[in-house]
């Protein structure tokens, strides 16, 4: 039996993680900070006023403006299987931020409110960069990670700027860079994720407030990993942020997206888009752990999770590969896509969606083969619990002209206890016949013979169970970066605290 | 009987040269032996001979009884009396055994202008051939190696090889995944074969299958060309020395 | 969601198109209750979510496109096996061609002289399961069936019957728009076996409504053969009782379209389903659908999907999958497969095969895969003097032999194997 241990692969610090960690939301707290809040609900007066406080150009008004025109005449979407009561869109704040941040936009990180600094300290992200420039950094070898924090509509800041200049990368808000590098944004924003693409897309095209702008320049290997901290912090606020990120020619940047928010008995929404453009021989990474507050064990509160992601691969040998970590938010409606558009372009997605209590995940993602040679692998592990309900969607199409594409999916799902859901829903489309698909998709419920080793070997059984389903995610926890794979591995356990017994 | 001459060959998807010039010649009856550190281009020269698509030659020529085997179908080569022994026999879910030999068997015989075996010939010559090679009946009824062990699956090729019974046979790392029985067992499938006129062209990497399948003739081969031929003592040179010292004192 | 208005105006269009046929009072209310259920559908589009693959247009235009007949030299299916043979020519019963309607352990009756029984026990089947099969996806051409259709077979299976019932189709007409539902029930213990060839009509619908008792079997093989122009629509409605077993096989050569609809419910523990389907399309605008719905609702019940599809010169075979294990299903054993084999470049495969389980001590596997013959086995089978040609064609014959392994009777599999081993030969 001593290859089980292999087999799962957990390491002796999941278990300690695990055992350190109470069993609460841990990123559950406020802070409690004067906010400056724009009028309730959604009209073309609130798109303006979005525009005007980030002082934008007259082309990204008209842009939100066609947007919010656009959006207008559309219908929520219902086919994911996620129930939800009713949103009312004329109930939720489009615009808050914290009234320090107001007036005038701090110069530097030592000028931002001492209280949001403290937030994001809490939160396990330091923004202060200056300690590790100082010398008093951490062990040699640790990569620095550069971090731009977003506190509900706005960034508060972003670090290591100065370095990142030297290189040439531009890691910045997006609303900065809507000042600093319109051409930019304006060439690239929206050729990805087009305004019309889906109801909650172009309601973010309409109302997004803030967000982060990545631009790697031809044959830069960015020297740091990117990071962006999302938190939601205002009551009743939706999140509406955009992310853009542009690998020229020969780039690389591995970037880390990590989400969270207050625990509130109020529903909230949060409603992101991200587009990634990756030029020839260019690669991107993008991670993501994802923890906005799930509701509480009753299912009440929460957020409803509305993302569009896709990556655009459109030079010969472009590659992305999308990980992500899903055990947050109450409703999430997710489908990080590759479009592999660049002969011998390559998109992966790796997935851990976990879902308890009463939290539904719909997600999966999409990879639309268009070039010659282009490959594609979907790894998605689905974990469901209590009264749970969590699906994997996905397509994989292999146009007539990618000759020689190949895809490969492995699509698992776990169940744990008799009162959740889990489902696949594939699609598979083959119009070339020198392209090969395999999909291959299992459900089953967690072990009981592994659980029974470990239990016998003296675990609990909320540890053992943790300790399996690590083992059942290896694969996917394999693909983060080293920062983010012990935070996920312990979010892991986290999540499903009060999943058994 | 097997004339290899100039032999060049590249990678068709990609600029690279594996091949650089083989010369070899394998007379009636005789058992040559090429063995050569990893990647030399040994089993490239099994494929090539076969007709695997990908490679492309781009000198050279190998002859069989004086036809090219070059300008051949992988089909009419084997009509023509080559058998390659694969390393890696394919598995062929669907199609069963014994449908499949009949079929090959029969498609060599109408190729070369013979009468086809009828059912009742075929199946007693299978079974006799299958017993000598502790072949049981389950693994002929079963789909083309899908489900054999590595052993069998090899045993399988040497089944085939007795049942087409080739003029040239090439076994490509025939040893490669076997233990000392299973070795035995294929070893004595092929001698069994040996008959004065058949030849071998035998591919291995260690000595160890030298001892059970005596060679009349060694090569070794490395970057693309023999570099060294001699008796079954060069194997045991190998066997002692390692390719090292050989490569140093032919560089 | 609110049905579109083009949807209903087809539905309506479709409807006046047939009329309702009338007979007892039980019958009318079925076929009244359905025709309003058709209508509050509308006809099926192609924005649909089960007919995204699958556009059905061709399936409710009115009047039906004309199909030219289809002349075939090959021997019709199933004649070399003992059976009761039944025939409709181009969807109606033809009693001078059919032999008795007699066979120990059933007793087989029209749907027309059902209908028109004041009193018959097909009254408690007759639409009801095809009702039931309505949700959660609708299938609109099978409640206007059950509204419109008068010619069908009526069969009470009571014990093992000796030989099989085998209904051939004809068509004669190429203006022929038929609508054809049998009703099958089958006690505690029986078995039946239902065989089906031919194209049937110009434009086909068909329900299959067969209810199978605990303990009892139902065999059921199917040809959908060559008959170019022909469009057709199936649907098989199964309830499976405790220990019963269901097997189907269809295999569907050329045909501009052919769309089947599988859908099974298990009721009672223990029991076992196989749907199954091997298909080859060869050619322009040959289009092959299965969309298969399997729910499991009892204990410890099987179901398997195998479904395999060999596709060249611009056809294309769409596999729609559903397993549906309801919450209390446990011991649930669900497998799915699909794969494509695609012999060009024109050719498509297009598959959904989903997994919705409330269940937890369930073990549930699908697999799907497409591309083209395997090089490597290919090159295995010529390089030991196989042609080239013939290689293709063995690899192509396995490649089906799979899904033809599902059916359980080996004389009816090797005539199947027989029959595409000659298709084959003839391209």
């Amino acid at each position: 039996m001593t290859d089980m241990i292999a087999k799962d692969g957990v390491e002796e610090e999941t278990v300690e993680a695990v055992k350190s960690l109470s069993g609460e939301y841990k990123y559950g707290f406020s802070t409690d900070v004067e906010m400056e809040y724009a009028p309730l609900g959604l009209t073309e007066d609130i798109v303006r006023l979005i525009s005007e406080k980030n002082e934008e150009p007259e082309w990204m008004l008209e842009w939100r403006l066609q947007a919010f025109e656009r959006w207008k005449q559309m219908e929520e979407p219902d086919w994911a299987m996620v129930d939800y009561p009713k949103i009312d869109f004329q109930d939720i704040y489009y615009y808050a931020r914290p009234a320090s941040m107001a007036e005038e936009k701090p110069k530097s990180l030592d000028d931002v409110d001492p209280k949001l600094l403290e937030t994001y300290a809490k939160l396990g992200i330091p923004l202060k960069e200056q300690a590790l420039l100082a010398g008093v950094e951490a062990p040699e070898g640790e990569r620095k990670v550069a971090v731009d924090a977003v506190f509900d509509s706005v960034s508060v800041g972003t670090t290591f700027q100065d370095e990142l200049k030297k290189a040439g990368v531009i890691f910045m808000s997006i609303s900065e860079a809507l000042k600093e590098h319109p051409d930019l944004v304006k060439k690239y924003i929206g050729t990805v994720v087009p305004q019309s693409d889906n109801f909650y897309a172009t309601l973010n095209s309409a109302v997004f407030s803030d967000g982060s702008f990545v631009y790697i320049p031809e044959g830069v290997k960015c020297p740091m990993e990117l990071s962006t901290y999302f938190r939601i912090n205002a009551e009743n606020t939706g999140q509406f942020e955009r992310t853009l990120i542009i690998a020229e020619k020969g780039s690389y940047v591995s970037y880390l997206e990590g989400c969270t928010a207050p625990q509130r008995d109020v529903a909230q929404l949060h409603a992101a888009v991200v587009e990634l453009v990756i030029q020839e021989d260019a690669e991107i990474k993008y991670s993501t752990v994802q923890n906005w507050f799930p509701g509480d064990a009753e299912g009440k509160g929460g957020i409803y999770n509305f993302v569009t992601k896709r990556a655009d691969c459109r030079g010969d040998r472009a590659k992305v590969m999308w990980t992500q970590v899903e055990t947050g938010s109450a409703v999430t409606w997710k489908y990080p896509s590759c479009i592999l558009r660049g002969d011998d372009s390559q998109g992966e997605f790796y997935s851990i969606a976990i879902a308890n209590n009463f939290q539904q995940a719909d997600t999966g993602t999409k990879m639309i083969h268009l070039g010659k040679n282009t490959k594609s692998r979907i790894v998605s592990k689905g974990i469901s619990a209590g009264k749970a309900q969590n699906t994997y969607r996905g397509l994989v199409s292999m146009h007539p002209k990618a000759a020689n594409a190949r895809n490969y999916t492995q699509c698992d799902s776990l169940l744990i206890g008799d009162k959740c859901g889990a489902h696949t829903v594939p699609y598979i489309e083959v119009k070339n016949n020198t392209a090969r698909v395999e999909h291959e998709a299992t459900t089953s419920k967690v072990d009981d013979d592994q659980l029974f080793y470990c239990r016998s070997r003296g675990m609990d059984e909320e540890e053992a169970v943790a300790l399996v389903v690590n083992g059942f995610c290896k694969e996917v926890l394999q693909a983060l970066p080293m920062e983010f794979a012990m935070e996920a591995q312990a979010l892991v356990a986290i999540s499903l605290e009060g999943s058994v017994g | 009987m097997l004339n290899i001459k100039n032999l060049q060959v590249g990678l068709e998807e990609e600029e690279k040269q594996i091949l650089k010039g083989v010369d070899l010649n394998i007379g009636e009856g005789e058992v040559h032996a090429i063995m050569g550190p990893n990647g030399s281009g040994k089993s490239t020269t099994s494929y090539v001979l076969a007709g695997k698509d990908g490679y492309e030659v781009t000198g050279g020529s190998a002859t069989l009884n004086g036809e090219e085997l070059l300008d051949m179908e992988p089909e009419e080569r084997a009509a023509a009396g080559l058998f390659l022994a694969f390393q890696y026999p394919v598995e062929i879910p669907g199609v069963g055994n014994m449908t499949f030999l009949r079929t090959a068997v029969n498609a060599q015989r109408k190729a070369r202008g013979e009468e086809e075996l009828s059912a009742g010939e075929f199946l007693k010559e299978v079974r006799a051939k299958a017993k000598s090679l502790k072949i049981d009946a389950d693994m002929l009824k079963r789909p083309v190696n899908v489900g054999f062990s590595g052993g069998e699956k090899k045993r399988n090729e040497i089944l085939q090889m007795a049942m087409l019974e080739p003029k040239m046979c090439v076994l490509d790392e025939t040893d490669s995944g076997l233990d000392v029985d299973a070795m035995k067992l294929v070893a004595e499938g092929v001698n069994a074969l040996r008959d004065g006129k058949r030849s071998f062209l035998v591919i291995t990497h260690y000595q160890r299958l030298l001892d059970h399948i005596k060679p009349d003739v060694v090569h070794i081969m490395a970057d693309g060309k023999i570099v060294k031929t001699g008796g079954p003592e060069l194997a045991l040179e190998v066997e002692n020395n390692g390719y090292a010292d050989i490569l140093a004192e032919v560089a | 969601m609110a049905v579109s208005q083009p949807k209903l105006e087809g539905a309506a269009n479709l409807a006046a198109h047939f009329t309702v046929p009338t007979g007892a009072k039980w019958a009318n209310d079925t076929r009244a209750n359905a025709l309003s259920v058709f209508n509050a559908q509308g006809a099926p589009h192609k924005r649909d979510e089960y007919w995204r693959y699958t556009d059905p247009s061709a399936l409710t235009a009115v009047p039906t496109a004309p199909a030219a007949l289809f002349s075939n030299d090959e021997a019709p299916m199933f004649d070399g096996i003992d059976r009761v043979r039944v025939v409709f020519v181009d969807g109606i019963f033809d009693a001078d061609q059919s032999d008795d309607l007699t066979l120990s352990g059933a007793n087989i009756e029209t749907l027309a002289d059902v209908t028109g029984a004041d009193i018959h026990w097909a009254k408690d089947l007759y639409g009801q399961l095809e009702a039931n099969g309505q949700n959660p996806v609708q299938r609109p051409l099978a409640a206007l069936n059950t509204a419109v259709a008068d010619q069908g077979l009526v069969i009470h299976v009571t014990a093992k019957c000796e030989k099989p019932l085998a209904i051939r189709y004809v068509h004669s007409n190429e203006n022929s728009d038929a609508v054809v539902h049998h009703v099958i029930k089958i006690d505690e213990g029986a078995e039946f076996t239902l065989l089906e060839s031919g194209a049937g009509a110009a434009r086909f619908n068909s329900v299959l409504e067969v209810d199978v008792a605990d303990t009892a079997q139902f065999h059921h093989v199917r040809t959908q053969g060559r008959d170019h122009e022909r469009k057709t629509v199936t649907h098989m409605f199964g309830r499976l009782g405790r220990e019963s077993v269901l097997r189907s096989f269809t295999m569907t050569v050329n045909g501009v379209l052919t769309r089947n609809d599988a859908v099974l419910e298990f009721t009672g523990d223990d029991a076992q389903a196989t749907v199954a389907g091997a298909c080859a399309g060869d050619g322009t605008g040959f289009h092959h659908d299965d969309t298969v719905f399997v729910t499991h609702d009892s204990v410890n019940c099987e179901s398997r999907q195998v479904f395999k599809k060999v596709l060249r010169n611009g056809a294309t075979g769409v596999f729609q999958g559903k397993i549906l294990v309801k919450e209390d299903a446990q011991k649930t054993d669900g497998y799915q497969i699909s794969q494509g084999l695609l012999l060009d470049d024109n050719s498509n495969f297009l598959a959904k095969p989903e997994l919705e389980i409330y269940a937890d001590d369930v073990a549930c596997s699908h697999g799907s895969t497409v591309g083209a013959i395997d090089d490597d086995a290919l090159f295995y089978l010529i390089s030991r003097g196989v042609p080239r040609k013939q290689a293709q064609d063995m690899l192509v014959l396995a490649f089906l032999a799979e899904a033809i392994e599902e059916i359980d009777n080996e004389e009816l599999a090797e005539d199947i194997l027989n029959r595409l081993a000659a298709w084959m030969e003839r391209r």
